[in-house]
């Protein structure tokens, strides 16, 4: 490979200093004459944030930070010329991702099943079909130590073994793809880059429990991965790999897909079952467990995409190496969707155990420019908040939940210190409210009583009381709602309360919200003082709360405001006050 | 293609590995398309045709860079693999001009590289 | 519409899924993407072609979000409102569309141009806040750029009613 320099400054001080300093590198090859033999890239990211300068060398790939312009001339003589690293400069990423379930996305076009088969595609069915029994094959699964990524983390082995072990001639399995959670999409990437190792691993598991037949149960919201897997699906038939002797075995399995139609409740196995039996999404109360009685009576086996598209990698490299990754209660890797208030939003494959910093500041950037990060949710609207003080907190099933959120489907939100805390709980709240199906009372009365009570306290008419009872009624729907929906959709308030009370208290005591975000208490104000009367705010203001003229200046009648915010917005000399 | 069984899976794993060809992946899931990654398509194919590029554009799912979408992974021989982030019509332009054909790297689009 | 019509096209839709359980939901899906909603005409050949009662297809219709009974504008606005795009200021751009097309989430306007719609979720999270407009999505929407947006499908169509 040519010899290559990437540089970048990834702005500590926010000022862009790229430029002076590819310059000076620039000058540096010259001095040497290199500059025709050594390509120097000025890079628009590098994947190491907040430490300066930063300089790749290839293609040794020596990894250098804080890179000071006195340097230059030490890294070009010694790591470009000489090949060598300068060894107390050299910096090694913290944490890097891991790839299993992603190892296919943006590598394959997953359109082709021969791309796949070339990336050891169906290798591992083959194995199986042809080395182990099913039971062997659940064994496998079990000693990996895999765990459903659907959000409970129930051992995908011993679901197989349970479901295999249960009477019955006819067995089902599942794909649950309603990705339900606002704000994670891990599945829709899988589904949509990688749609073979799904398919891949419905049919392992068919194998494994004893089915012939199993069903995807994707969303409608996402027609790019439906028309995927259909692909996927119609490939697989034409080749052998589904229908009745899957490739030279006695083994038959096919699979069909149905579509979700927009309930959140449908993520539920006993309502997504209802939903596939063509009927409304009711959930119903377990025991008996899909395992024994599932789909049309029958012992059926629901895995989540990601999880199945784990089981052909263990099966390659064997359980005992996928239990090597992870911590002692959470093998294996993670894919999280990191988004919000954060610099580069997007999937991060991680194995167990890494840290919420890791992945929030090594891998994703840290804040948006000019704020700073406040909290993280994973889990969605049966998740919770972790605090910035937390974020050493390892991301495992267990450290998760002592902290009083759980990992969810992997979804992993990142708040500022713009976001009320009130208010995020107010959005999920709302959320189960719309999707709480109805069938039960503790879920359909007491998320209706919890976000009039939410509405109360963010509207600035809420009071302690208000706070005590909104823990009361908490406590009752996780006691006594039907599904996991309703005894979980209090956990953001919960969470929210516990460890940010002060600024429910701020909400309810001083009228006030301090993250300026609940509307009904924010106050706009002109400071005279910086007012530059340049009427900006005048011709902005849309309901005409804004009196005055060019020389008198500007006053803000606080019973026709509005709160929309423009006039702050419009305000060039920052002379409007949001408080 | 007839139905295939173990054997034949190994043999057509070992017919599509093998020797080392420039390519272009072009990120193709819901939120590349929604950045554009069409028209980047489109222009890629476009300019190879232009030039007579020694190159296979593909279509691939994402990557999971999402805020740098729509993403461009290049690989040519004897230089690094990058993944070109928020490219358009111009940087798509640049990759074949100046990248695939000049064999010199586009200045301030990368975003990162695969290592292997 | 005439009902042989009807009957024509829902027999073929269902005939594709017969002796096959749990249809119900899957046939709503492609009667919905042919006639753009759930019509009540339609549901009542259906009833009669799987032999389901009526209240058993409303039950369903009813119970998801997805299903429409009545018809659509010609453009759909969905405004998703999934966790990224509302910390991200989905609420302010369906504000900004509300105030715009002077409609709910859930109405369509006066002229049948344009519904206005909710979603949780697209999946498009890395590009927060989103619209979709029809089949097109549009990411990083500023509350400036909605009424741009909006006029480009409102233009659209004028020319093509004109031509």
């Amino acid at each position: 490979m040519a010899k290559t320099v990437f540089v970048k400054d990834t702005a500590i001080t926010g000022k862009d200093r790229t430029r002076d300093f590819y310059g000076f590198f620039l000058g540096g090859l010259r001095e040497k004459g290199l500059e025709n033999d050594v390509q120097l890239v000025r890079v628009a990211d590098i994947g190491v944030y907040g430490q300066g300068m930063v300089v790749r060398v290839l293609p040794e790939d020596f990894l250098y930070v804080n890179v000071q312009d006195s340097d230059i001339p030490a890294v070009i003589t010694e790591s470009v010329i000489g090949g060598k690293p300068i060894k107390d400069k050299l910096f090694t990423q913290a944490s890097k991702q891991a790839r299993i379930v992603l190892r296919n996305c943006g590598v394959i076009d997953p359109e082709s099943i021969e791309d796949y088969i070339a990336r050891d595609g169906y290798q591992a069915l083959a194995k199986v079909l042809g080395e182990y029994t099913p039971e062997k094959t659940a064994q496998e699964i079990k000693a990996s130590g895999l765990r459903g990524r659907g959000g409970a983390g129930f051992p995908t082995g011993m679901k197989w073994e349970i479901t295999r072990k249960a009477p019955g001639d006819q067995k089902y399995m599942i794909c649950n793809g309603d990705e339900g959670d606002p704000g994670a999409y891990m599945d829709r990437s899988v589904l949509e880059g990688d749609p073979h190792s799904v398919v891949e691993g419905m049919i392992i598991g068919g194998y494994a429990i004893g089915a012939s037949k199993g069903y995807f149960y994707i969303r409608a919201e996402y027609p790019l991965a439906i028309a995927r897997i259909e692909k996927a699906i119609e490939q697989c038939r034409k080749h052998g790999i589904l229908g009745e002797g899957i490739l030279g075995s006695s083994f038959n399995f096919d699979l069909e897909i149905r579509l979700g139609a927009g309930a959140f409740v449908c993520g539920e196995e006993t309502a997504l079952i209802a939903s596939i039996e063509g009927k409304r999404g009711y959930p119903s109360p377990r025991p008996p467990f899909p395992s024994i009685k599932g789909l049309w009576g029958k012992p059926t086996c629901i895995n989540n995409v990601e999880t199945l598209a784990n089981i052909p990698v263990i099966i390659l490299k064997g359980g005992s190496w996928f239990a090597g990754i992870g911590t002692e209660g959470s093998k294996g890797t993670k894919v999280f969707a990191v988004t919000g208030k954060v610099k580069n939003s997007g999937l991060v494959e991680v194995p167990m155990g890494t840290t919420i910093e890791d992945i929030v500041y090594g891998i994703c950037g840290g804040a948006l420019s000019g704020k700073s990060v406040k909290a993280i949710q994973t889990g969605g609207p049966s998740g919770g908040v972790i605090p910035k003080e937390y974020f050493q907190t390892k991301v495992d099933y267990e450290s998760l939940q002592k902290m009083g959120s759980i990992m969810g489907s992997g979804g992993m939100i990142v708040m500022d210190e713009d976001d009320c805390m009130a208010d995020i709980a107010k959005f999920y709240l709302g959320f189960c409210v719309d999707e709480s199906c109805g069938k039960c009372a503790p879920c359909r009365i007491g998320g209706t009583q919890m976000l009039r009570l939410l509405k109360k306290v963010t509207d600035g008419e809420g009071t302690r009381k208000d706070l005590d009872q909104l823990e009361q009624i908490s406590f009752a729907m996780q006691k006594a709602s039907l599904c996991g929906l309703g005894q979980t959709a209090p956990n953001p308030v919960l969470s929210t309360l516990h460890y940010y009370r002060s600024e429910y208290e701020a909400h309810v005591d001083k009228k006030k919200c301090p993250a300026c975000k609940c509307e009904k208490l924010i106050r706009f104000l002109i400071m005279s003082e910086k007012c530059v009367k340049c009427g900006m705010c005048f011709k902005a203001c849309p309901v005409g709360a804004i009196s005055g003229n060019r020389e008198s200046g500007y006053l803000i009648d606080q019973t026709k405001c509005v709160r929309c915010g423009q006039c702050f917005e419009v305000c060039k000399p920052r002379a409007i006050s949001r408080s | 293609m007839a139905k295939i069984t173990r054997k034949d899976l190994e043999a057509l794993k070992q017919k599509h590995t093998g020797e080392d060809r420039n390519w272009i992946r072009v990120g193709f899931s819901t939120c590349g398309i929604a950045a554009g990654a069409q028209e980047v398509y489109d222009t890629l194919v476009e300019e190879s045709r232009k030039h007579n590029a020694d190159v296979e554009i593909k279509k691939c799912g994402c990557v999971g860079m999402c805020s740098a979408e729509p993403l461009v992974e290049v690989h040519v021989k004897n230089m690094p693999t990058v993944f070109y982030g928020k490219v358009d019509k111009e940087v798509a332009t640049k990759i074949m001009e100046k990248h695939v054909c000049g064999k010199m790297l586009v200045n301030d689009r990368i975003y990162d590289m695969r290592l292997s | 519409m005439d009902k042989a019509v009807i009957e024509q096209e829902v027999r073929e839709i269902a005939d594709s899924w017969k002796g096959k359980e749990g249809n119900l939901i899957m046939v709503l899906h492609q009667i919905q993407n042919r006639y753009g909603y759930v019509p009540r005409e339609v549901s009542l050949v259906l009833s009669e072609i799987l032999d389901v009662p009526l209240a058993r297809i409303y039950e369903v219709i009813t119970f998801y979000h997805f299903f429409r009974l009545t018809p659509p504008g010609k453009h759909t606005i969905s405004v998703c409102m999934g966790t990224a795009c509302y910390l991200k200021g989905g609420a302010e751009i369906l504000g900004e569309l509300e105030h715009l097309l002077c409609v709910k989430p859930g109405e369509t306007t006066k002229d049948g141009q344009f519904h206005l719609e909710v979603v949780r979720c697209l999946g498009c999270c890395g590009l927060a806040p989103v619209v979709k407009i029809g089949e097109k999505v549009y990411g990083g929407v500023k509350k400036k750029d909605v009424g741009d947006i909006i006029t480009q499908y409102s233009e659209d169509s004028e020319a093509k009613t004109a031509a």
